[in-house]
């Protein structure tokens, strides 16, 4: 028979198949380094055919798998344990069929998110789901954590822009959810919905086809600064209550501001500023000329210190820049970095704030904030050295009770990064029991052995209590990470 | 006909718990004639769960029971400058409830990526036919904690779980709304217009293609566009929009002897499809792709569910006899053994029909 590696390489070949403590290094995790785990092999299968095979060929030898894109995942989503193989689709990054007519796409799952929009950039259309990874993750892992991006307050998730998918099953079967159509026919469930957001345990997605949209007439871009964080949000909540629907509402805390400023992302944000709010407007010109003046008057009832306007695409991209660069430019701020990701009811966000204060303080933990105003979506991230094992412990503590608060606030544990491993304890602030073993029963109808990226996403019934694992991720990860996006890897300026 | 009226979730557990056989989910029953028939269902009423339950305008969400019609939550919403993304008020369905605008979802969306019941929709409580209690999504614009059971819920007619509580999102009222509708052209022509607007960077908020069934081949394209005054009205002088009145039948109901065939496609194969059938039926395609065409008889209808796949599309019967209704063009097999599973998984007695 051979070792299930010797299977695999016979089915892929030798360059296809990496099973060598060295070369499994860079699968070990996601960009949430703390839970790592080396695979028993990486696979990098071509085509849906090849993922077929090697699912039946691990189905047969009943050994677990993981699916896995560009791994920028901020959960552990593609981190496996020592008995799974990855299935790694990042080769698989071809664009299959673009219908300028019917405005849609199909890819494979190992298509860079931004790839796609170049790819369609000349017919004058996009992709809209923009994740602040775009330039590196991939339509697959977009698919599996319904993810996000600044521009989703108005475009919505990524579910809203899946029509359907091919997908494989774990035991190699093939199932093609949704199509060019629609993600269900009128008879027919929505199954490309709840695969959509199901953290790669449902099985493998070979095709994807996406909604397309048209590029907007006119962009233009504010950055306003405030005094003090309450001003910002209430801005906030009367560009919202007075019926304006920004492309993107995004606000940075003082203690990040001034962390961009001394970085390379450097944006020319006001240092003396408490909070800057970032506002993208695009739509037709004269929609976007009326709404830039509605939003400037906005911003002076909250006395705002500053009011900068780019529409050219040299300035709307260095105002972006300090936002994408963020989280780089935390990464210095200690040698750790844990990324959170609450949300809130957008009119409680002035609490959740505070609470985090007082949550930081108490905890004495270095906090700051960068968070997607216009859905309530935080991101506080805390800033520590994960050698010493005290600092750890309060940074656990801290990110816990935050989450808790996201909850008690009549919010969500997450809002964009998915539960992966790194929030599997914390789903039940959420989910009784009784709606674990309904998704348990769901997840069993695609997966009914639990091969498919076990352990992930909801907790498993009678799995032992895991020992608390705390958050971590190392500054030079993130460093990296930012090295390859660029700073300015959102939509195109 | 046994009808049972629950009032609140418990209630509709206990309900589904304590009956045996085959069981009908229902809101207003205004869409019963457009599913496959039941005759020996008890038919469980959900119209008593019917309380706003929560409404936060800030946050544009609002919670409610399945029961609440959508003239209740468009008053609650409008009183504070808000509406439903997905409702339909000017089809006349205003006494229908929330839970049956999202179990059949008709329509789907009106112009191309436009809101739709699915969309809007944030989380639900819901309970499966053995009495079992559960909830999924979250009552923010955001979450993907959990899978996203209620997906499943949307389009399911009832056959899944009854849902108890619907977590929904808003949608701030358009300053100003404008409905245009052209005159009668040529099918290519008519076509050609609504990919057009169907495909503006800002299209307009509802698109349709009609043809009236009244013995003309010709179609016009409807609709209307939202937003400020400024942007509507050019819109409407741009594209040479005549005015007109708010299209109310997006409904087609049969003539006599024939059926109505409820399905989606991709508008580039509309004339495709349209060649298929007869000039004189009455057709309506929605700018997201859903459509109904009315058929002369079962053998007609029959012709197109077999030729259907070719195009792309699926559809389904949603009016004619009774037994017929629920037929459709073949599901994809691994999808079918899939939603099979999953109705076992759910509802192991086949209890919810
Ligand atoms: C700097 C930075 C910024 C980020 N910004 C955002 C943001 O703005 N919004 C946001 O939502 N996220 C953001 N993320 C998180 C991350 O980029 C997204 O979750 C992204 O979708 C992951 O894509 P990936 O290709 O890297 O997938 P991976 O990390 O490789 O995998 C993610 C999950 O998808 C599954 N998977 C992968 N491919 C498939 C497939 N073909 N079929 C089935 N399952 C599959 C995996 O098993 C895993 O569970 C950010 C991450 C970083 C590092």
């Amino acid at each position: 028979m051979g070792s299930i590696q010797d299977r695999l390489t016979k089915l892929l070949g030798r360059d296809r198949v990496l099973h060598s403590p060295d070369a499994l290094l860079a699968w070990e995790c996601d960009g949430f380094t703390v839970h790592r785990g080396r695979p028993l092999a990486v696979v990098l299968p071509d085509s849906t055919a090849e993922v077929q095979a090697v699912l039946q060929l691990l189905h047969a030898a009943e050994v677990p798998f993981v699916p896995r894109g560009a791994g920028t995942c901020l959960s552990g989503g593609p981190t496996a344990a020592g008995d799974a193989v990855v299935v790694d689709c990042s080769r698989m990054r071809r664009v299959l069929e673009v219908s300028t007519v019917d405005l849609y796409a199909i890819v494979e799952p190992g298509v860079v998110n931004l790839d796609l929009t170049t790819a369609v950039h000349e017919h004058g259309l996009h992709y809209a789901p923009d994740p602040s990874s775009q330039s590196v993750c991939t339509i697959g892992g977009n698919l599996a954590e319904n993810s996000g991006g600044p521009h989703c307050f108005k475009y919505g998730m990524t579910t809203d822009h899946v029509l359907g998918a091919l997908v494989v099953l774990p035991d190699g079967s093939l199932a093609r959810l949704g199509d060019t159509a629609g993600p269900r026919a009128p008879h027919g469930l929505d199954l490309a919905g709840v695969f959509t957001g199901s953290e790669g345990t449902f099985g493998i997605a070979t095709e994807i086809t996406v909604r397309l949209s048209r590029d907007p007439e006119a962009i233009r871009t504010l950055l306003a600064s405030f005094s003090t964080m309450a001003d910002a949000c209430r801005t906030v909540s009367d560009i919202v209550a007075a019926g304006l629907v920004p492309a993107a509402l995004e606000i940075l805390d003082r203690a990040t501001i001034r962390a961009v400023e001394a970085s390379v992302y450097r944006a020319g944000y006001p240092e003396d500023a408490a909070a800057v709010l970032l506002v993208e407007l695009d739509g037709p010109e004269l929609v976007v000329a009326e709404e830039t003046e509605e939003i400037a008057a906005i911003t002076q009832r909250h006395d705002a210190l500053r009011l900068e306007e780019a529409s050219d695409p040299k300035e709307r991209k260095r105002l972006w820049k300090g936002r994408k660069g963020a989280f780089g430019a935390m990464g210095r701020l200690n040698t750790d970095l844990y990324v959170l990701d609450g949300v809130v009811p957008r009119t409680r966000l002035e609490d959740a704030l505070n609470g985090i204060e007082a949550i930081a303080q108490r905890y004495e933990v270095v906090l700051t904030n960068v968070f997607h105003a216009g859905d309530g979506n935080l991101h506080p991230n805390i800033s520590f050295d994960g050698r010493d094992p005290e600092q750890v412990k309060r940074v656990v503590a801290a990110g816990k009770e935050i989450l808790e608060l996201c909850v008690e606030l009549g919010g969500s544990i997450t809002g964009e990064h998915g539960v992966g491993t790194e929030k599997i304890d914390h789903v039940p602030m959420m989910f009784r029991e009784s709606d674990l073993e309904v998704m348990a029963r769901v997840r069993g109808v695609f997966d009914p052995t639990g091969r498919c990226n076990p352990g992930k996403a909801i907790p498993e019934r009678n799995a032992c209590a895991e020992p608390a694992k705390w958050p971590q991720m190392v500054a030079r990860v993130l460093d990296e990470t930012e090295e390859t996006f660029g700073p300015d890897g959102g939509r195109a300026p | 006909m046994t009808v049972l009226r629950p009032k609140n979730a418990a209630e509709v557990a206990a309900t589904l718990r304590e009956t045996n056989g085959p069981v009908r989910l229902i809101g207003s029953g205004s869409q019963q004639d457009r599913l496959p028939a039941a005759p020996d269902a008890v038919r469980i009423e959900l119209a008593g769960l019917d309380a706003i339950e929560r409404f936060d305008a800030g946050d544009q969400t609002c919670t409610v029971g399945p029961g609440t019609t959508l003239a209740a939550i468009q008053a609650a919403a409008e009183a504070e400058n808000l509406g439903l993304p997905c409702a339909l008020p000017q089809t006349g369905t205003a006494g229908n409830t929330a839970g049956g605008l999202f179990a059949n979802d008709p329509i789907g969306a009106l112009t191309a990526g436009g809101p739709t019941p699915r969309s809007s929709l944030l989380g639900i409580d819901a309970v499966l036919a053995d009495g079992a209690e559960f909830r999924s999504g979250a009552r923010v614009t955001k979450s993907v904690a959990g899978f996203d059971l209620h997906k499943l819920f949307v389009g399911s007619r009832g056959r899944l779980f009854a849902v108890t509580r619907l977590h929904l999102r808003l949608k701030p009222l358009p300053r100003s709304t404008r409905w245009f509708r052209c005159e009668p052209q040529p099918i290519a022509d008519a076509l050609a217009r609504f990919q057009t607007l169907r495909g503006l960077p800002a299209p307009p908020a509802a698109v349709h293609l009609v043809r009236d069934g009244n013995g003309s081949p010709h179609c016009r394209v409807v609709g209307r566009f939202e937003g400020r005054e400024s942007f509507v009205n050019a819109m409407h002088r741009t594209h040479e929009l005549p005015p007109g009145e708010p299209i109310t039948r997006l409904l087609l109901t049969p003539t006599p002897g024939g059926e109505v065939l409820a399905g989606i496609l991709r508008p580039s194969r509309t004339t495709d499809l349209l060649a298929l059938t007869n000039d004189d039926s009455a057709f309506i395609l929605h700018g997201g792709g859903r459509f109904e065409l009315a058929t002369p008889n079962a053998a007609a209808s029959d012709a197109l569910l077999q030729q259907l796949p070719e195009l792309g599309g699926h559809a389904t019967i949603v009016a004619g006899e009774p037994t017929r209704r629920g037929t459709g063009t073949p599901i994809d097999p691994g999808q079918q053994r899939l939603s099979e599973e999953l109705s076992r998984k759910l509802d192991p007695d086949g209890k919810l029909v």
